[in-house]
């Protein structure tokens, strides 16, 4: 029934090896043409397997496995070509492809003096369908392999400027953080297999239940695994330090990837495997308690970064702790929410960014911003809705998704006090920072004398348009995303309504914008003041701290112990290397001896 | 007794006798202090195999062995040794040596137990008995099933010789050169 | 005598033949070893050629003589150029690939 579905996954896969082959010959028009309307096409049968999925009732909409043939078939363990169309996959299909097709289109204009016009193309439809590939696996081969590209087309991605160097190196920090993170997926998978012998989804899932306790070593031992993969892959604490670099990259590439799409393939990831989280409850505490520490973490640094891109990285980076908090509590649906609303709107911000930078010819910087919301108003309204997204102003879609996961961390069955304290104390920060970008970008007056801001063209701003109606009023859609993803979760999420704590987080949103406003207006000199007067109460002790930490933790223990790792393998080679002497005796005594053990084996077996 | 037994009697005497000295000079080539001498004795030991080989019903071989074997390559090593200087060297290095009577006793005992543990197979050849061994019979085997094998070691020796020349060849330049 | 004397004898020379190896210097006697140990094969196979009624093992030896005596040629060919220009006779002396 959903065979056309395969159609979703082969056309950008045709958009790349077309592009790649002929986007050299043929115009730039053709080219952006193809580049989008393969993801159109793709969003188009997205539509379609929508539907038809939605004919189903609700119990019969999971599970449907989709074989395109036969691969391995050995002993009792089989793997097939088979996409899996269910509830969940069509969810981040709906994302990958519709968001997706959006950024193309932006593209078209924002790559458009580019001349590599059609590489971008083919590498942004290889993302493309390796992000498909990665959703839509029946198995955890395929959703390795989706993975793995997934990290390829990232480097492709972020290093696309192969001149810049910060750009190149910043794709190989982060294509080897990513290869951390399939390392622990490969070995996840191998003890998944050894464990119950089959990579297939609905034959683990279904049979994990009935053969472990909860906390069973063995879970546990699997879901951290996968942890690591997904905290590699969505910049979670200690495996973040790629993503602000990776804003090397286009900025069209970090609205995709580093917004709405890759980065979240981790929460992705935890969501799939539900059903193993749940039988490790010790893992879901880590999950909550690592993302949540990642929110606060990044939020803090998110408020004083002066690089545009870098503050919605870091912003990126706290909303996913978000998304985690929830995967961690067992929410699952509200933290697929909230990944819908985050890509509408986060995408938003990177490309009314892109936007910005773009009419200012590439300048990056804050504090030479200022100003445009009179002469560009399009983009500035955009980045408005989006950043009020951002903030969880209410009736924003980012208001209910993050609304719900705020209160949940307080009220759901394994949700406490110190959750909610942190996600209401990281909003306000998010509001803080994302208010001062804000007012540095669009207020006040141009602090660039020589640039000339202009308006984007109309193919920028268009799909800007459509993701501001969306991060406006995709709250509506909160609900519906329940009661979709309900068959694959297996119950609906509990909306609790907690009237003291929703004004508390309401008030602490306001604050947070306030804050950023007040601080705005306040000249620098008084500020410069005012931060001299703190400065030994904080600066200094940090300061020590950090000499400190850096001398015993840094030096004498990490690094002497990477050191001694590279030192001894040196000295254990040297030894071994004076066993091979170049004298023609010693050798054949070699070989006498290994003759004489082979035959002991030989003789006595 | 029967001249039959006798026969067979004084036959494996003989071969008894010829076997351990085969042994006994091999262990005087490796024991000699002078390469003349480990010459002399593989040459011995060489002359002992030949025996052997007749006295196995191998008549062509025992041939073979002692025209090409002792004679050419025997002759080609005595050459080579007093071209070279065969001094009396120095024995060293007894760890060494010790680990290798070590070893090598021990694959000796390996050998012999891996050679009792199973039965041979028995493959029943066609030769008549009183063409076994001569050279009609082995020309006949040779030219027929081992075709292929002869004019690979016909190759095979091609090859040797030109080497050999290329090789004696660039070794004469540097004399040469001194001598001026 | 049949086979036990036959593969002891065998395997004495080739044993002997491979202490011989190891433990010599002189390049010269190191080759003779390596002839020791292809005549204990060859007079196996001669041996058992008898003993099993087949001549395949008569014309292995003889292929084994073949080959040895290109090896030696092409063997001392390799010694005299190495040493001619060295001038002397320890093999544990030619170590250039060590380490």
């Amino acid at each position: 029934m959903f065979a056309s579905s395969w159609l979703i996954l082969l056309f950008p896969l045709l958009g790349f090896i077309g592009l790649s082959w002929y986007g050299n010959r043929i115009s730039r028009n053709l080219v952006g043409l193809v580049g989008c309307g393969t993801i159109g096409a793709s969003f188009f049968m997205t539509l379609v397997t929508l539907s038809n999925l939605l004919f189903l009732p609700p119990e019969e909409r999971v599970g449907h496995v989709q074989t395109l043939y036969q691969w391995v078939s050995a002993g009792s363990f089989k793997l097939d070509v088979a996409i899996l169309v269910d509830p969940l996959s069509v969810f981040m299909f709906l994302i990958v492809t519709g968001v997706g097709f959006v950024i193309h289109v932006y593209s078209v204009g924002y790559m458009h003096d580019d001349p590599e016009y059609s590489r971008f193309f083919a590498y942004l439809n290889l993302f493309i369908f390796s992000m498909l590939v990665l959703v839509a696996a029946a198995d955890f081969f395929f959703l390795i392999v989706g993975w793995a590209l997934v990290g390829l087309a990232s480097y492709l991605l972020i290093g696309f400027w192969r001149e810049k160097t910060s750009a190149v190196l910043a794709a190989r920090k982060a294509f080897v953080m990513n290869v951390i993170g399939d390392v622990g997926m490969v070995i996840a998978a191998l003890v998944i297999f050894e464990t119950f012998g089959t990579l297939n989804f609905a034959d683990v899932f279904a049979s994990a239940p009935g053969m472990f306790r909860p906390n069973d070593d063995s879970m546990l031992l699997i879901t951290l695994l996968l942890l690591v993969g997904a905290f590699a892959k969505s910049a979670q604490l200690p495996l973040h330090t790629w993503l602000p670099d990776a804003m090397e990259g286009p900025t069209p590439v970090s609205a995709l990837i580093h917004a709405a799409t890759m980065v979240t393939a981790g929460v992705y990831l935890v969501a799939r495997c539900h059903v193993l989280y749940e039988l490790a409850p010790y893992t879901m505490y880590l999950i909550a308690g690592v993302g949540i520490i990642t929110a606060i973490f990044a939020g803090s640094m998110a408020m004083f970064q002066y690089d545009i891109k870098r503050v919605i990285a870091y912003s990126t980076m706290s909303q996913l702790g978000y998304m985690f908090l929830a995967m961690g509590i067992g929410v699952y649906s509200l933290g697929m929410f909230h990944l819908m609303t985050h890509a509408f709107f986060k995408a938003l911000l990177f490309m009314a960014a892109g936007s910005v930078i773009h009419s200012l010819d590439g300048e990056q910087d804050l504090r030479k911003m200022g100003g445009l919301q009179s002469v560009m108003p399009l983009t500035h309204a955009t980045f408005l809705i989006g950043a009020l997204a951002l903030a969880g102003i209410p009736l924003t879609s980012g208001y209910f998704s993050k609304e719900a996961i705020i209160l949940s961390s307080y009220h759901a069955d394994m949700g406490n006090i110190v959750f909610w304290a942190i996600a209401v104390l990281t909003a306000g920060m998010t509001a803080f920072y994302i208010s001062r970008v804000y007012l540095f970008t669009f207020f006040g007056r141009l602090r660039s004398p020589a640039a000339h801001p202009h308006e984007s063209p109309m193919i920028m701003i268009i799909p800007l348009l459509v993701l501001a109606v969306l991060a406006l009023l995709g709250g509506v859609l909160g609900p519906w995303v329940d009661s979709f993803l309900a068959p694959v979760f297996g119950h609906v999420a509990y909306h609790p309504h907690d009237n003291a704590l929703e004004s508390i987080a309401l008030v602490v949103g306001i604050g947070g914008i306030a804050t950023a406003g007040l601080l705005y207006m306040v000249s620098k000199e008084r500020l410069d003041l005012f931060k001299e007067a703190l400065a030994p109460l904080y600066v200094r002790p940090t300061k020590a701290i950090g000499a400190f930490l850096e001398q015993k933790a840094e030096r004498e223990g990490i690094d002497f112990t990477v050191d001694q790792v590279g030192l001894q393998i040196k000295e254990v080679s040297h030894g071994i290397s004076l066993w091979q002497s170049g004298k023609v005796r010693s050798y054949a005594l070699n070989m006498i001896v290994g003759v004489v053990t082979i035959l002991l084996f030989v003789v006595f077996m | 007794m029967e001249i039959a037994t006798l026969f067979d009697f004084a036959l494996d005497t003989v071969i008894f006798v010829v076997g351990v000295t085969a042994v006994l000079a091999s262990l005087g080539v490796i024991l000699c202090s002078s390469p003349i001498y480990s010459a002399l004795y593989l040459i011995g030991h060489m002359i002992c195999l030949a025996l052997l080989f007749l006295l196995y019903n191998a008549e062509f071989l025992a041939v073979v062995q002692v025209i090409v074997y002792a004679g050419a390559v025997m002759i080609l090593f005595l050459f080579i040794i007093a071209l070279l200087g065969g001094k009396k060297e120095v024995q060293e290095n007894s760890f060494h040596r010790s680990m290798a009577f070590a070893f090598v006793f021990i694959l000796l005992g390996e050998l012999y137990l891996s050679a009792t543990v199973g039965p041979t197979q028995q493959i029943r050849g066609e030769i008549p008995a009183e063409l076994f061994g001569t050279a009609k019979a082995i020309g006949l085997e040779l030219f027929s099933k081992h075709i292929v094998a002869f004019e690979l070691a016909s190759g095979l020796l091609l090859v040797a010789a030109v080497g050999v020349i290329c090789l004696a060849k660039f070794s004469f330049v540097p004399l040469r050169r001194r001598a001026r | 005598m049949g086979q036990e004397f036959v593969l002891l004898v065998s395997a004495s020379i080739f044993c002997v033949g491979t202490v011989g190896f190891i433990i010599r210097k002189n390049p010269l006697i190191m080759f003779m070893s390596i002839e020791l140990m292809l005549n204990s094969v060859n007079f196996l196979l001669v041996a058992y050629s008898s003993f099993l009624n087949s001549l395949d093992g008569q014309i292995f030896a003889l292929f084994i003589i073949t080959v040895a005596a290109a090896e030696v040629v092409v063997g001392l060919a390799i010694i005299l150029t190495i040493f001619r220009t060295r001038h002397e006779m320890d093999v544990d002396h030619i170590d250039v690939l060590k380490g």
